[in-house]
């Protein structure tokens, strides 16, 4: 149970810049998610702090000590690998217990703590079989029970649900977030999915390029976002991103013009932007309204619905610009229909031409 | 019926492809096996041949010749393998390590030796290991001998250079199966052993060698074959007499000397021969029960 805190934190391979001066705060037992697109330097990031690699400038600091030269298994932490990294030869007891036998644990000791694991993580019968007659789901819980039967302060997880299928995944992060209640440790965890995000997280980082874009609450992202890539990467269906053209402005209040829409007017409550800036309104699919009962209102043609039961969501397109529209009342349309949908201004967000948020 | 036709011609037609293969093999290789099998229970010299039975069995257990080859053959092999595996598994520990420079350059060096020619570095290291060669002169250099080793006429130190001679040649052939080995295995496993505060030794020991175990045994198992065989570098060293007074006399020599040096005795040689094949596969199988997996035992 550890606070971490990253300043200025950089690393370089050669002349390759993949983290670009990374400042953040973690909280002792606070569950934080490292999320982005592939290439954005999460898992690297993950593995500096490890200390599996070298941070080329700033400092990394665990429990209120400088850690960036300490070895890994000096830290605190313990990590689960994507690959789960189990030891092939050895069964899950083994496994689960290996580490303990350098730290000179008794051996009386490293069998009741890997009982204990074992029990939390529901791996009893399984403790005398070998990694290779598990399933990946199991894999995974002896790679998370070996992690804690060392008691760290920190758990890392670097992708950890990636290698399971689409069922399990959902299984395995709700077994997760049930032992993060139960341990009470710092997690940081990595993941490119957004959903594993948005349901794992007390705090969400939100990574592009080697730099952090965004951290804050699941939700104050998906509401708030602070620029338009955050918006687009958080949230399923992504938000609908509609060009549009700064046409008026007047005190605490922009109005735009929709590009693709016979220029369907929208006025925002946003106080910066200058007149005939071409910028950019986000709307979320579930945020479209009945007609008339917005703002402005779009036409759209239908390609695709899909009826999920208890919503449906309409692929609909105009002038070839797509969008995603959430219909609870529209079980029955299908497509080459025509739909007229409404906008609210207090919904929308709205973002320069370089991306930034406007507000 | 016609489909029963078409069957049989498929049949014809494959056996027609694989028939030159077939008895080449036969010919070269099975034919051989068996008619040496049959020799063995041959006696007599030269042409001269009659049936024996078990009469070239009884004369190996008194055949003060063949006991020193065994002897010596064993002693290649108790020595030579394990040295020569270990060295291979360590280098290719080392050379698996990514941070180490010039990787390719000491991978090459290591492996070039078994590609080169045997003739020339036999006679390389005859004249390396001479009264006078630059062995001995170094050794004097570095004051860690007071006089020249007799390396090839004093029977412990010839002993010494034909096992140097072929761990050097060997060692980065079975080198290159561990670095195969090694780099298939998952890297996050050494990661996770690294942070869980495995030390080093520890790693090598309990991830590295079980995890390599079954290229270990393949090339424990090519390697007995190998010495057991051991034949071009004795007779390159000691002019084909496996001297000093037979103290480098393997199996493989004697048989070349029964059947072409002295009064060809074929009959004989051919028992000598079966018997470097029982040993082998008793050696391989009492390998194979070593390594054998926990699970299946």
């Amino acid at each position: 149970m550890s606070s971490l805190s990253l300043r200025g934190v950089r690393k370089s391979y050669g002349n390759v810049e993949v983290i670009k001066g990374v400042d953040l705060d973690i909280k002792s037992k606070e569950f934080v998610v490292f999320v982005g697109p592939s290439g954005c330097g999460k898992s690297t990031l993950l593995r500096m702090i490890a200390g599996l690699e070298h941070i080329t400038a700033g400092e990394l600091d665990i429990g209120g000590q400088r850690m960036n030269d300490v070895d890994p298994s000096k830290r605190g932490i313990a990590m689960v690998f994507q690959s789960y990294a189990l030891y092939p030869h050895m069964t899950v007891r083994e496994n689960m217990g290996f580490a303990l036998r350098f730290a000179g644990v008794a051996k009386e000791q490293i069998a009741r703590q890997v009982g204990d694991a074992a029990r939390i993580l529901a791996l009893e019968p399984l403790l005398d079989r070998f990694p290779k007659e598990l399933s990946g789901g199991q894999r995974q819980r002896v790679a998370i029970g070996r992690a804690i039967v060392r008691n760290p302060q920190v758990f890392l997880f670097d992708e950890p649900l990636s290698n399971l299928d689409a069922e399990l995944r959902v299984h395995m992060r709700i077994e997760i977030a049930r032992l993060h209640k139960e341990l009470q440790t710092t997690i940081i965890y990595v993941t490119h999915d957004q959903v594993e995000a948005m349901t794992l997280a007390d705090t969400i980082v939100v990574l592009r390029d080697g730099i952090i874009e965004q951290v804050g609450r699941p939700l104050d992202l998906y509401d708030d976002p602070a620029n338009q890539f955050v918006a687009g990467f958080i949230g399923s269906p992504k938000m609908n991103f509609l060009p549009a053209t700064i046409v008026d402005k007047a005190t605490g209040k922009i109005t735009v013009e929709l590009i693709h829409h016979d220029k369907a007017r929208l006025t925002l409550p946003v106080t910066s932007g200058v007149v005939g800036d071409p910028v950019t309104v986000g709307v979320r699919a579930e945020h479209f309204g009945t007609a008339g009962a917005g703002n402005a209102d779009i036409t759209l043609d239908v390609d695709v619905a899909e009826h999920l039961g208890s919503t449906s969501y309409v692929y609909a397109n105009a002038g070839g610009e797509a969008l995603v529209i959430e219909r609870e009342e529209s079980r029955h349309e299908t497509g080459s229909e025509r739909i007229t949908v409404s906008i609210s201004a207090d919904k929308a967000h709205l973002f320069d031409s370089k991306g930034r948020r406007l507000r | 019926m016609a489909q029963a036709r078409l069957a049989r011609r498929e049949h014809l037609t494959g056996w027609a492809f694989i028939a030159p293969a077939l008895i080449l093999l036969g010919l070269f290789m099975i034919y051989p096996i068996i008619w040496s099998l049959w020799m063995s229970f041959q006696v007599g010299k030269g042409m001269n041949l009659s049936f024996g039975g078990f009469a070239n069995i009884e004369r190996l257990t008194k055949d003060p010749v063949f006991l020193r080859a065994l002897g010596n053959t064993f002693t290649f092999f108790i020595v030579q393998v394990p040295i020569m595996i270990v060295l291979a598994l360590l280098l290719a520990v080392a050379l698996n390590d990514a941070t180490l420079r010039f990787r390719g350059l000491f991978r090459t060096a290591i492996f070039l030796p078994c590609v080169c020619s045997l003739i020339a570095y036999s006679t390389l290291f005859k004249s390396m290991f001479a009264n006078d060669g630059v062995v001995n002169q170094a050794l004097m250099a570095l004051h860690i001998i007071g006089a020249p080793i007799a390396w090839f006429s004093d029977p412990f130190w010839a002993k010494v250079v034909i096992i140097l001679a072929i761990t050097w040649r060997w060692t980065g052939y079975n080198m290159i199966f561990y670095l195969a080995a090694l780099q298939n295995i998952d890297r996050s496993i050494y990661e996770a052993a690294r942070i869980d505060g495995v030390p080093a030794w520890a790693r090598f020991r309990y991830l590295t060698i079980p995890m390599l175990k079954p290229v270990i045994l393949f090339t424990t198992v090519i390697s007995t074959i190998g010495t057991l065989q051991l034949f071009d570098e004795v007779y390159n060293f000691t002019a084909g007499n496996g001297g000093p007074s037979d103290s480098t006399l393997t199996l493989s020599l004697y048989i070349y000397n029964l059947t072409f040096k002295f009064m060809p005795s074929f009959g004989y040689s051919a028992t000598v021969s079966w018997v470097i094949v029982v040993v082998v596969g008793i050696l391989s199988l009492i390998q194979f029960l070593i390594a054998r997996d926990r699970r299946s035992s």
